[in-house]
Formats: structure tokens, C-alpha cells, sequence
């Protein structure tokens, strides 16, 4: 009789156990679905990143950078038969990180790789293009910079006249420097999108001591654009 | 019938018995464990922060010299790793004291920048009667400029915890008030449990082992409650999405949130392996009764 009961009584303390954890399992749910709907917002602000799961090592965390091997040969030593170029034809657009072009300007001795966007990590490499710009080749205002103490450090003796190229994986670009700029940092003006296809160059105001609120460069005309691929229907050559 | 009276009250009073030792046990984890300057101690060292943010500094210095002209060992060569080591405790303390007394206004975090100060003056000077530069007044406001700018950088880095925005959101008031609650609570839930825990004892009406029984899983649930998403949030490196990337930052942040979340799930365990204990005794007494009768 004893053992009956015994035998009865272990389904019951089983079925009590897993009663009760499912029990608790699902007030706490219902206890934490509010709250947690409320945070919600706030932790996938917070822990965004949920994706990288990498935690990070060096100071360049979240910024991948990306260099291209871009072709720097100038125009005039193309043999004339390989010279295919075309007047409107397909822009590849970077990603923020990757060098995407070559500057280059022979009045000063210069050049330089390009980043698309800008940071300390990429601007120790060498100049970058804004990503509020547009992408070389597109109509509008391509504003590049660089620290005064590197890269362009002899802007300022760039002169009306002067020429500068851009080379890119997608074509080449020339522009004619037009006007000297100096500009208050706070001065949004000159990096600001315009209707003309221009480029703008600046860089810190070269200073004796510390940093300079102001800022200086050259404004860029456009003169040429070749490209190396056309635009989607397009076969006249250049 | 007396045992089947008995058996609901039982299932309500484990059920009140799970949530209060929850309750009980996260509060005193919080109050002895999450906001006390040990804890925050043993991050520093766990996870190296003195000498990530010696680092975190040299790639600023570093960087900033591209566009200031000040080699980066001015600066660097006149503060060490220990400096930082020491900048990081002092913003502790001062947390700490915040969180458990209000000590006036302001946020202070004491570190010693002589030397850095001369290290600064000495190289505008240097620069200075190299280069002609007049020592004027503007000269000695860009002076001062730098060794400000140099000295706020260093306190920003040296606080990694990010006690001084909590500090000017006026954060630590409401921790203070939190904790005071919580002392009130915790004794509340002790004696709650308490109450319960007899209660349990006058429903077994002296059965040992079923007391065992209901407290072994009571145990044994709560654990099950609380270390599977603690344990959810560690393996899965939740915490390592953390937005901020600023290395000295993020490693304080993800390093304390996975310190914290690994005392409470190893608690946790405790108390279910607590609960398992019990419940074998359990096992084992009813075998042995059933062996007798």
C-alpha cells in the first residue's frame, strides 16, 4: 500500500517542479515584456552593433580601411591607341574607409591618396574627401583635406593656373585652380554643394604654434573628365 | 486530504519563495557587489585600463601633432602609465563617494600635471627663441590654451567609467536615493523570506524532507530564472555591441556589464546547485522511507 503511494507520489513531485517553473517562466515574461519594450530602444541604441560581435583591439575600431591600387599614369604618356576614354560613363562610389583616388599636382610635388570620408586614422594616410561631397566625376562640389603638417603642406603656394588630377579607378579628372580661399572653420561656405562641377583643396591655416581656427585652400575649376568605362548606353569617344 | 489542503498553499508559498530569493539575492549582489570600488578596481586590472588609455592617449597626442606641430612625447613624456593608473582610481573614489554621500559640488579628479605643464612651457619657449617667436600675451594664452586642452584630454581618457557625465546629469543623486531605497528593500525581502520560510516549515508540519522538497526547488527554479539569460548575455557577447568604440571606454563599459552578469549567473548557480543538493536529499529520504515501510 505503502509503495502504491510512493509510486503515485513521484509523478506528482515531477509535475509540481515543472508546473511551477513554467509558471514562474511565464509571470516572468509577462512581468518583463513592458519594461523590456520600453528599453528596447534604448539597447539597440546602446548595443547596436550587434553584427560585429568583435571586440575591439587597436584605435581603429569600426572604421575598415581600404586601399586600391589606382593607375597614376598622366594622359600624355598613354600611347595614342590605347587613349578609349568617354565623356559621361559609370562612377564607382567608395565606401566610407576606402582610398578611391590619387591627387596629384605637379606645381607643388604632390601626391597623395584620396579617402572617402574623413577621420584621424585616414587622415594620417592621406587626404579625404568629405562624405557630405560629391563622388568625383558627379556634378557638384568635391571638397578634399588634409593636415597641413603632411599631405598639404604647400598648398598655400598653389597659384591661379595651376593643375591638378585626380586619378581614379573609374577615369581621370582635371581641374584648373581658380581662386584662394581662407575661411573661418566655422565657415560652412566653401564645402557647401554647389551647381558647378568644382573641386575644393584645404587644409589648416599653417601656424607657428598650435592650431589654427582658420583655414585655407584653393577653389578648382573643372577642365576635364575621362572615363575609363561609358555610361550605360552611351559609345562616343572622347 | 490534509496533504491535499496543504498542497496549494505549498505551490503559492514556493511560488513567493522563487521571486523573493531572486529579489533578495539580487539586492545583495547590487548593494555589496555592482557600486562598490573594489568591483570597479578589479576591472581596471582585468581589463588593463591604465594601459589602454596610455595608449588611447599616444594615437591622440600622435594625431593631433599633424595638425598642432607638438611632437606627441611632449605630452607623453611627461605623464606615465602608473599617472593614468592612478587618474583612473581617483575617479573611482570619487564615484564611489558620490554614490553613497552627497560630498558637495563638483567632480574631482585629482591627478598631478607639474610636470606636464613644464613639459609644455618648456617646448613653446624652446620653439619660441628658435623660431624669434615674441613671448607676448597671445603667445601665453595659446601656452595655456594647450596645457588645458592637453590636461582635459587626459582627464576625459582617465575616466572610463564615464563617472563625470554621470556626475553633470546629476545621476549620482538618483543612485544615492536608489540605494537608500534598496537598503529598505533588501530588509523587507530578508524578512519576507523569512516569513515565507516558516510558513513553509508549519505547512510540512515537520516533514523534513518534503520541506526539503519545496525549498530545493524553489531553489532550483529562481537559479534556473536568472543564470540562463545571464548566461544568454556572456556566451552570446551581448555586451560586446557596445556602441561607444573609444577603447579605453568600451573595454570599462563591456568589462563591468560582463563582470556584473557573471557574479549574479555564478550566485545563481550556487543557489541551484543548492536546490539540486536538496532535492536529491529529498530523493533519498523518500527511498529511504519507502525502503522502511
Amino acid at each position: 500500500m505503502a509503495d502504491k503511494k510512493q509510486k503515485t507520489a513521484l509523478p506528482v513531485w515531477i509535475l509540481t517542479g515543472l508546473f511551477l517553473l513554467i509558471l514562474c517562466i511565464a509571470v516572468s515574461i509577462a512581468l518583463l515584456i513592458r519594461p523590456y519594450e520600453k528599453a528596447q530602444t534604448y539597447l539597440n541604441i546602446v548595443f547596436m552593433d550587434q553584427n560585429m560581435k568583435i571586440a575591439p583591439s587597436s584605435g581603429l575600431e569600426g572604421l575598415v580601411i581600404k586601399e586600391n591600387q589606382i593607375e597614376t599614369t598622366p594622359v600624355s604618356d598613354i600611347p595614342e591607341a590605347e587613349q578609349k576614354f568617354y565623356d559621361t560613363g559609370e562612377i564607382i562610389r567608395p565606401v566610407f574607409g576606402e582610398q578611391y583616388a590619387v591627387l596629384q599636382c605637379d606645381a607643388i610635388s604632390l601626391s597623395v591618396p584620396v579617402y572617402w570620408g574623413s577621420s584621424a586614422e585616414l587622415l594620417e594616410r592621406g587626404a579625404c574627401q568629405a562624405s557630405s561631397s560629391v563622388v568625383i566625376g558627379e556634378k557638384g562640389n568635391s571638397v578634399i583635406d588634409a593636415h597641413v603638417n603632411t599631405f598639404f603642406a604647400d598648398l598655400n603656394q598653389l597659384e591661379n593656373g595651376n593643375l591638378i588630377t585626380l586619378y581614379t579607378s573609374y577615369g581621370i579628372f582635371e581641374y584648373q585652380v581658380s581662386e584662394k580661399i581662407q575661411f573661418l572653420n566655422t565657415d560652412k561656405k566653401y564645402v557647401l554643394p554647389t551647381d558647378d562641377d568644382r573641386l575644393t583643396l584645404y587644409t589648416c591655416e599653417a601656424q607657428v604654434l598650435g592650431t589654427s581656427d582658420n583655414r585655407t585652400g584653393v577653389i578648382c575649376n573643372l577642365i576635364s573628365r575621362k572615363f575609363y568605362n561609358p555610361a550605360e548606353g552611351e559609345t562616343d569617344h572622347d | 486530504m490534509t496533504k491535499i489542503k496543504l498542497y496549494f498553499p505549498k505551490i503559492i508559498l514556493t511560488f513567493l519563495m522563487i521571486f523573493l530569493l531572486i529579489g533578495t539575492e539580487l539586492s545583495i549582489l547590487i548593494q555589496h557587489k555592482a557600486l562598490t570600488s573594489q568591483t570597479f578596481e578589479s576591472i581596471v586590472s582585468q581589463q588593463a585600463l591604465d594601459e589602454k588609455s596610455y595608449s588611447a592617449l599616444e594615437s591622440y597626442f600622435k594625431s593631433r601633432a599633424n595638425s598642432t606641430g607638438i611632437p606627441a612625447d611632449v605630452y607623453l613624456n611627461a605623464i606615465s602609465q602608473e599617472e593614468i593608473r592612478q587618474g583612473i582610481l581617483s575617479s573611482i573614489s570619487e564615484a564611489v563617494e558620490h554614490m553613497h554621500s552627497h560630498i558637495g559640488d563638483g567632480f574631482v579628479i585629482s591627478m598631478d600635471f607639474t610636470e606636464l605643464e613644464t613639459s609644455v612651457t618648456e617646448f613653446f619657449n624652446q620653439y619660441a627663441d628658435e623660431n624669434n617667436y615674441q613671448k607676448d600675451e597671445i603667445f601665453n594664452q595659446k601656452v595655456q590654451a594647450n596645457i588645458q586642452e592637453a590636461e582635459e584630454k587626459i582627464l576625459y581618457t582617465v575616466d572610463t567609467f564615464k563617472f563625470r557625465t554621470i556626475y553633470e546629469h546629476g545621476w549620482f543623486d538618483t543612485i544615492r536615493k536608489f540605494l537608500d531605497i534598496f537598503r529598505t528593500v533588501m530588509t523587507v525581502l530578508c524578512i519576507c523570506t523569512a516569513v515565507i520560510l516558516i510558513l513553509l516549515i508549519l505547512c510540512c508540519k515537520g516533514d523534513f524532507s518534503e520541506l526539503l522538497y519545496w525549498l530545493g526547488l524553489s531553489e532550483l527554479i529562481s537559479s534556473l530564472l536568472v543564470s540562463v539569460p545571464c548566461l544568454y548575455l556572456v556566451k552570446s557577447n551581448y555586451f560586446s555591441g557596445f556602441v561607444v568604440k573609444d577603447i579605453q571606454i568600451y573595454a570599462a563599459v563591456t568589462g563591468y556589464l560582463n563582470y556584473i552578469t557573471n557574479r549574479i549567473s555564478v550566485a545563481f548557480m550556487i543557489t541551484g546547485i543548492t536546490g539540486i543538493i536538496f532535492l536529491i536529499i529529498f530523493a533519498v529520504m523518500q527511498k529511504s522511507k519507502k525502503q522502511t515501510s
